[in-house]
Order: C-alpha cells, then sequence, then structure tokens
C-alpha cells in the first residue's frame, strides 16, 4: 500500500495546474501530472509523493479527514466548508474578492452619500453559492437574511427575482459588469492556500515541515 | 422512498455496535482497566446526566444535549466524564487522602456538526488525578498515556506536549496586548500562520517580537525545543513553568519513552478548563487525535473543593477506527448428539476446563452441523453418546 507516501489533494482546473506550477518549482515531481485528465490518482513511488485530484469544495474534505495530508485549495472554499484543518501558506496566486452585489438601481437606492447601506437590506433574500460565508457576514453585521443556495451562475438570480442580491467571488468584475450588478461591500480576499490534516502534520513534520518552508521563500521571492 | 425504513434508523452521530467491533472495544477496555488498576487507578462511575448549570461552564453551551425535567429543570447529557467526576470528588472524595486515582469508562455525549464526521456519542476511557501538583503527576499522567496507547496495539503513534500557561504567558511577555491573546491562541490551534502574518501585520509590533510570535506557532520537537522557548521568555512563572516541564522530559527519558513524544506550545486544547501541560495523542495514518488530556486545576474549585487535577481521556471510537480490523474470535467445541440435558450437561464440564463451548440446539442434521461449523470456524466437534430422544 501506499502508506508511506504524503498524498497532496489538488483541485480540478486552472488553480490545480497554477499548484502543480508551483510544487514543480520547489522540486516535487509533477511528470504528466495533470488535473484535467481521467485519471484521478498519480503516484510517484521513487520520490515518495501521490496526488489525488478532486473538485476544489472536496479538497478540505480529504484533508480534514486525513484521506490527503495536504491539500491546495481557495481561502473562499476553506472559509466555505468550515473544515478543521490547518492552513499553512498564503501561496498569493488564484486572487478573488467575496463580495455582497446588488442590481444597479437597488444599488444607487441603498446609497447615501457615496456610501451605501447594507443595513437597508436586513430580512432580503441573497442568491449564493457561499452559503456558510454569507450567514456569517450579515450575522456579525447584525442581520437576517434568508440565504438561498445555488449550484452556479448566480447572477442570474436578481435579474429574475430570486433573490434581492448576491454574494459571490469576483477575480476580474466582468461577470458582474455585464449583468449590471455593483459590489457593494468587500467581505474578505481569497487567494490559494496550503492547508495541512491536523495529525499528519505532527506526525509527518520531518516531511512536510521543509515543504512548507520552500513554498513560503518561492512565495516570497515571487512577490 | 419507502416510509418503513425511516422508522428503523437511529439519530444521526449515533452508532449501531456489531459483535466484531464491540469484542475489539472490550478487549481494549479490559486492558486499560488492568493498567489502570496496576498504577492504583479505582473505577468510579458517573451519571449521564447532570444539571445543565454544573457542565456549563467547562463546555461550549451550543455543544450539550439538553433534556428538560417535567419540573423545568434542565438537564444535559455529560460532553465529557472529568466535570461529572470533578462534581463527584468535590461532593463524594473529600475526606479521602491525597492524591485521589481515579479511572472511567463511558459513552460522552456532544452535539458535533455533522459536516466534522464525529460522532454525537463516543465512548471514552479515562484517568483521574486529583489533589497533585506538579511535575510528579504531570510525569505520572504522561507516561501513563503513552503507556495505554503502546498496550492498545497501534504500529506507530506519537504523543505532543503542550502547556497552556506556558504558551499565554510567553504570547503575554512578548507583548501581545491582553485582548488579543485568545484571537492569537484560536490562531495557533488551527496552525492559521497565515491568519498569524495578517494579525502580525495589524497589531504593528516591533519586528523582533513578530519574529518570537512566530517562533512560539511553530516550535516543535524533543527537549531542545524547551531551551529554544526558554529564550524567549521573561517573566520568572513561565521560566520556572518551562523549568517543571523539562522535569517531565527528564523522568521520560529515564523511562524510554521520548520517542513517543515532542512538544507543540500550538497544542491547546478545546476544553476552557485547561491550566497547565495539555497532551495529544496521534496514529499514524489516522486523521484525528486519539487521546487528549491535562491539568485542570481550576475545575474543582468550581464544585467547592479547590484542588489541583490532571487527567486524560482514550477516544474508543477513534482508536478502533485506527486499529486493524479484528478476526471474530471462535468457539472451541460445539457439543451434539444425544438429548438436549445431555448436551447441556457435557457442555458445562466442558466449559469448567475453561472452553468456550457451544451448543447444538437447532436439530441440524450431520450435513447441516459441518457446515455450520465450518463457516463459525469452530475447532472441534464433540458427539455426545445415547440415544437421540428430543426433537
Amino acid at each position: 500500500m501506499a502508506k508511506n507516501l504524503l498524498t497532496i489533494a489538488l483541485p480540478k482546473g486552472k488553480l490545480g495546474e497554477e499548484a502543480i506550477a508551483l510544487l514543480k518549482k520547489v522540486g516535487l515531481p509533477t511528470t504528466d501530472l495533470k488535473t484535467d485528465s481521467r485519471q484521478l490518482l498519480f503516484e510517484y513511488q521513487e520520490e515518495g509523493y501521490r496526488y489525488l485530484i478532486c473538485r476544489p469544495t472536496d479538497v478540505p474534505v480529504y484533508v480534514e479527514h486525513g484521506a490527503a495530508a495536504l491539500g491546495i485549495v481557495g481561502k473562499d472554499t476553506i472559509e466555505e466548508s468550515g473544515a478543521d484543518i490547518f492552513e499553512l501558506v498564503d501561496l498569493k496566486f488564484g486572487f478573488c474578492r467575496f463580495v455582497v452585489a446588488l442590481p444597479l438601481a437597488k444599488a444607487e437606492e441603498i446609497t447615501t452619500n457615496g456610501v451605501p447601506e447594507l443595513r437597508k437590506l436586513n430580512h432580503k433574500r441573497v442568491a449564493t453559492k457561499f452559503p456558510n460565508v454569507a450567514k456569517k457576514y450579515f450575522s456579525s453585521l447584525g442581520m437576517q437574511v434568508e440565504v438561498i443556495k445555488l449550484h452556479g451562475n448566480i447572477e442570474l438570480a436578481p435579474r429574475v427575482g430570486l433573490a434581492e442580491m448576491i454574494v459571490d467571488i469576483v477575480s476580474t468584475g466582468k461577470t458582474l459588469k455585464e449583468n449590471r450588478l455593483l459590489a457593494v461591500a468587500d467581505i474578505f480576499n481569497a487567494t490559494a492556500r496550503l492547508i495541512a490534516n491536523r495529525v499528519n502534520y505532527r506526525m509527518e513534520f520531518q516531511t512536510i515541515d521543509p515543504l512548507v518552508q520552500a513554498l513560503k521563500q518561492l512565495v516570497e521571492e515571487r512577490s | 422512498m419507502d416510509t418503513r425504513l425511516s422508522e428503523f434508523q437511529i439519530p444521526v452521530g449515533f452508532k449501531d455496535i456489531l459483535p466484531l467491533e464491540a469484542q475489539l472495544r472490550r478487549k481494549l477496555k479490559e486492558g486499560f482497566f488492568r493498567l489502570f488498576n496496576q498504577w492504583s487507578y479505582q473505577e468510579i462511575i458517573p451519571p449521564c446526566l447532570e444539571y445543565y448549570e454544573q457542565l456549563r461552564g467547562s463546555s461550549k453551551e451550543e455543544e450539550l444535549f439538553k433534556l428538560i425535567e417535567p419540573s423545568g429543570r434542565v438537564l444535559a447529557l455529560r460532553p465529557d466524564l472529568t466535570t461529572p467526576i470533578a462534581r463527584m470528588a468535590a461532593t463524594h472524595l473529600k475526606d479521602n487522602s491525597l492524591p485521589i486515582r481515579l479511572c472511567y469508562f463511558g459513552n460522552a455525549y456532544r452535539y458535533e456538526g455533522i459536516q466534522v464526521g464525529r460522532q454525537r456519542e463516543f465512548e471514552q476511557a479515562g484517568v483521574e488525578l486529583l489533589g497533585a501538583p506538579g511535575v510528579g503527576a504531570d510525569a505520572e499522567m504522561v507516561a501513563l498515556a503513552v503507556e495505554s496507547l503502546r498496550l492498545s496495539g497501534l504500529a506507530d503513534f506519537q504523543l505532543g506536549i503542550g502547556q497552556v500557561a506556558i504558551t499565554h504567558g510567553l504570547l503575554e511577555d512578548v507583548g501581545v496586548p491582553a485582548a488579543e491573546i485568545e484571537n492569537v491562541k484560536l490562531l495557533m490551534t488551527r496552525k492559521d500562520f497565515v491568519g498569524l502574518e495578517e494579525k502580525l501585520l495589524q497589531l504593528d509590533l516591533p519586528k523582533e517580537r513578530g519574529q518570537e510570535i512566530r517562533a512560539i506557532f511553530s516550535l516543535r520537537g524533543g527537549g531542545k525545543t524547551l531551551d529554544k522557548i526558554k529564550g524567549i521568555a521573561k517573566s520568572e512563572t513561565i521560566t520556572k513553568a518551562i523549568e517543571d516541564l523539562k522535569e517531565v522530559y527528564s523522568a521520560l527519558e529515564v523511562l524510554g519513552l521520548t520517542k513517543h513524544i515532542f512538544f507543540d506550545f500550538s497544542i491547546l486544547r478545546d476544553f476552557d478548563y485547561y491550566t497547565g501541560i495539555v497532551f495529544e495523542g496521534y496514529a499514524a495514518g489516522f486523521g484525528y487525535p486519539i487521546c487528549g488530556g491535562g491539568r485542570y486545576d481550576g475545575l474543582l474549585g468550581k464544585f467547592g473543593w479547590a484542588v489541583p487535577a490532571v487527567g486524560f481521556a482514550i477516544g474508543i471510537d477513534r482508536l478502533v477506527g485506527a486499529l486493524p480490523k479484528e478476526e471474530k474470535k471462535s468457539m472451541d467445541v460445539l457439543v451434539v448428539g444425544g438429548n438436549l440435558a445431555d448436551r447441556l450437561q457435557e457442555a458445562n464440564l466442558l466449559r469448567k476446563q475453561g472452553l468456550g463451548v457451544e451448543v447444538e440446539i437447532l436439530d441440524k442434521d450431520r450435513e447441516e452441523i459441518k457446515a455450520y461449523q465450518l463457516r463459525k470456524n469452530i475447532a472441534k466437534l464433540v458427539e455426545v453418546k445415547g440415544e437421540k430422544t428430543d426433537g
């Protein structure tokens, strides 16, 4: 069995590809490693590593339960999952913002002297892919909102009256603009993070720590 | 969906334990019981339910399972056994000479989020050492925890040791504002290095101080780690606490246990009642801590008897998850033939010799018996002589 291989969970897609590029730079084996193929497990027996490829939202799940010792995933996904994991390094790629956005007219309606007053949206409906983040944010403001969970294309919801506002991640702001939505509040900024299982981090510290230090150094050099 | 099925479901987070797993649990508990007894720990059995207000202080409000008595008083299922035992000891054992060594086996209940994959009812085996401050008790506790894990048959395990007073004191010593210490500790327990950097930026401490905080966050290792944090400590109480911990380490060194332990000052445990040494046990290839414990000098005082205390609990469910699956135990003998009374008598004779004996009671024919013996892996058939009169 692959008992002494260090297992790293990587997300499918662009984030995963950037993660692979980073791992390659710190000297981890990445030959033929791809996140968009049908192959979901990649083993490098000689070097002692194994990668599993999964949906971004599943990365914290694999890591929390120890099926993977390490994982690379966006802070947005970590926050939403509420997983009990260690967050080791800010890898500083995959930047996006968590925002509250409204249709332009509505945004204008709640704005006085150029400052949007979110409180005016109390008891309104918010559509989002991230219900936990949304609930936490609004309850930190002392507001009560009705959270409607959707699985994609959140920007559609306010246009057809499913919700008054949305909570979503934005990287360029293009989608918001195309749908005549305006970001009225920033919740937090997210980038990709290296995460670890609580027990693996402690039991396999000798293997994990050098990797952590190498990634930290690489990220610092880049910025 | 078949509506009848739902009638037979059990609540989320609870579990039916079938013979094979029950057998392993029993074996583990018997082993722990003998070990704890040899170390002079006597078993006590606290009740499952306590008055809610007595449990409230030491655990998270939302994690308590609550019930209401017809009279209106609120009860809660015990979230651990330490708090009920503290109450019991303060009520019944005050007059005993110190120290008091107690052990326990039982279920505890916590309303945990289901996505965490934890059980809401879980079994614990543990010990409490009451009325003993200082190095001797701390060393005994860590040594017994290591012995317990060794006895359980885990191939590879480690015990991580922290000290909450040292962690707290060091953060004070390096100038983390009092209002921020809890926040920084929370970041530490999650090893949230990214959050730490953000916090340091926000606190705007001198660069050197920032380095010291980073060091407290990430220091990990054997006895030398203690010398490193001693360099950071400034107050006398913390220096003394580190000296004490060194003494504990020396004792463990003599016992040859240091290969199973390391220090990590970010281990702070979930319960708020810890005041000194804390530790967690980890098994290779298993994602959650197997055991945990520490010193809780303030807890008994809440029940009107201010004595120091230290203890630990092993999560039996976690241990079962980390151990390889067991073979089903099989009987030594199956008694067949003759009439029922003869078979029962023969079985008793064999049992007196110390054998595990099963009696055939379903009037199976020879072929069925053979098949049954094979399937149940029973070593030997004993055929009772005499006429078959029953059935």
